[in-house]
Formats: structure tokens, sequence, C-alpha cells
């Protein structure tokens, strides 16, 4: 073990543990084949193909050309429609409660998640 | 070539000869902290070594080089040790006869034919990991990190995911039950 103040020299345990890990650490394990497991367990490829990316991107954006091309109005549609549903329910104090909860429950849901440990 | 050199080369080449030396390099450590951890267990100690490999090469991207490379392995092999312990519910004391009895001689130690020294140190081995068995999961790791695998505190820290202070803690209450353990080591 790395020398550190509060180990006892003189602790006869402390001499059994430094023994038992130097005996330990010299005693070499052979691989006997062990290498040759890992590298038949390893999964397929570590990384995706360099092409893989950009034609993901141009496909997406064949989609959304696609889309904006035959429904021009469908997205200014839905938002006049949503705006229409929303502007109907007569809004109070506990509907903006609510809604001001449940965004602090998804921000810090959210954060929870996005800094949780590995 | 480095350890460095042979994971840029994994990483950025996908070169599985790269990340071949690397196990190559670091499977007798690995193998023997496992050993250590699950209390002379070789057969569970080699699974769980085959899977910190494996673990590894996925997440080598996210090796950022800030601890050693053994040191993250270590880390990742503790972690998949504490994870099957948990899922086992092992009862330590009862698993540790049959791991004891596991024990055969693939690492070059034959059992106690030659010299004084040898059989002490083949002794100790096994009361060793007898008395292993005996500490919690965090006890057991924290002495086998800070001995057997010679980290400092600061490193142990770092592979068990836990503060200094309760490396030390850990430390110290094992060393406490290792003096029963091995009470019989102790000088007259």
């Amino acid at each position: 073990m790395n020398p550190t103040p509060d180990i006892d020299r003189d602790d006869w345990l402390e001499r059994l543990l430094v023994d038992d890990a130097r005996d330990a650490r010299e005693a070499h394990v052979d691989d006997a084949g062990f290498t040759a497991r890992v590298m038949s367990a390893l999964p397929a490829t570590l990384l995706a193909p360099r092409w893989r990316r950009p034609v993901e991107w141009a496909l997406w954006g064949i989609a959304g050309t696609a889309i904006a091309a035959t429904l021009p109005s469908m997205a200014t549609d839905v938002a006049r429609e949503l705006f229409r549903l929303v502007a109907a329910q007569p809004i109070t104090p506990m509907h903006v409660l609510a809604a001001l909860a449940a965004m602090g429950a998804a921000t810090f849901g959210g954060a929870a998640f996005v800094l949780r440990r590995e | 070539m480095t350890d460095a050199e042979l994971i840029a080369r994994a990483v950025v080449g996908d070169d599985r000869h790269a990340f071949a030396e690397l196990v190559r390099r670091h499977q007798s450590a690995v193998r023997a902290c496992l050993r250590r951890l699950t209390a002379g267990n070789h057969a569970l100690a080699d699974d769980l070594a085959q899977e910190t490999f494996v673990q590894a090469w996925r997440g080598l991207k996210s090796f950022r080089q800030e601890a050693r490379f053994s040191t993250w392995l270590y880390r990742i092999a503790t972690n998949c040790w504490l994870a099957d312990a948990r899922k086992r519910k092992e009862t330590l004391l009862g698993d540790s006869d049959d791991a004891i009895a596991d024990e055969d001689d693939d690492d070059g130690a034959p059992s106690g034919s030659s010299g004084g020294d040898h059989a002490r140190g083949t002794a100790l081995k096994v009361d060793m990991e007898r008395a292993l068995a005996v500490l919690s999961e965090g006890e057991r790791a924290a002495i086998v990190q800070c001995y057997h695998n010679d980290l400092s505190h600061e490193e142990a820290a770092f592979v068990l995911g836990c503060p200094v202070g309760t490396v030390k803690t850990h430390v110290h209450r094992a060393k406490q039950k290792l003096k029963i353990a091995l009470a019989s080591w102790a000088p007259d």
C-alpha cells in the first residue's frame, strides 16, 4: 500500500496484509486462452461506419423536405388548432400552479438523470 | 507501445488487435484482483474478468485518461463484482469454503511442497481468503484495492466510487475484523 501517515508499520496485521499482497502480485496469472475468450465475446463493432452519420442526416433532410413540400400548411394548422384548444379552456391559478409544478418536476427529473452517477 | 497508444488505436481505428494487447497486459492483475474479491472463486472471478473487459471495450470511448488504465479497469471489475454479489445475495461465510476448495494451481503455485517461506505464503493466502470472506462487500473491496492492488486511498476512492473518508473507514473496520479472523497469525 502506498505510504500513508495512519499506517502503523509495527502492526502485525499490517505486515501480514502487505506480505500477502506482495505474494499475490508476484504470482502471475497465466493467460491460458483468456484473451481469446474475451475477444470472441466482444460485441460486433466499437464504432459505427464513418458513412453512417452523413447518410442518416441526409435521409432526415429528405424526409423533412418531403413532408414540408407535401403538407405545406400542416404546421401552421396544428399550431392554430392547439392555440384554439388552449384558449377555449378557462385558466385558473390552480392550472398555473399545476403547470409550474409539472415543469419543476420535469426539470428536477431531467437534471437528476443527466447528473446521475455512472 | 504504451497503453494510451493502444487505446487510441482501439477507439479511433476500431483496432481489435490493439485491444487484445491491452487485455493480455492487464488480464493477470484484473483476474488476481477479482479472485481476491470473490474469496478465491477462480471460475467466478474469470467470468467477471471477461465481463470487465467487455464493458471496458464498450466504454473505451469514455475513458478520459484521468486515471491509469489499470485503475479504470479495477473500477469496472469492482462494479461487476458488486453487481454480481448483490444479484447472488451471497452468504459470504458459506461461500468461502466452496471457493477455497475451488482453488487450483493455475497461477503456478505448487501446494506447499518446498521451503518454509512458500508454505507460509500458501497458508497465509488460504487464511487471508477465508478472512476476507468475513468482511462486508465495501470493506473487502477497500482492503483489496488498498493492499492487493497497492492503490492510494484517493485511487481506491475513485475505484469504489465513494469519498476518501469512506475508504478509510472501510479499511479501519476491515482491519478490526481481520485482527479477529487472523488471530492465529498474531505474534505471541
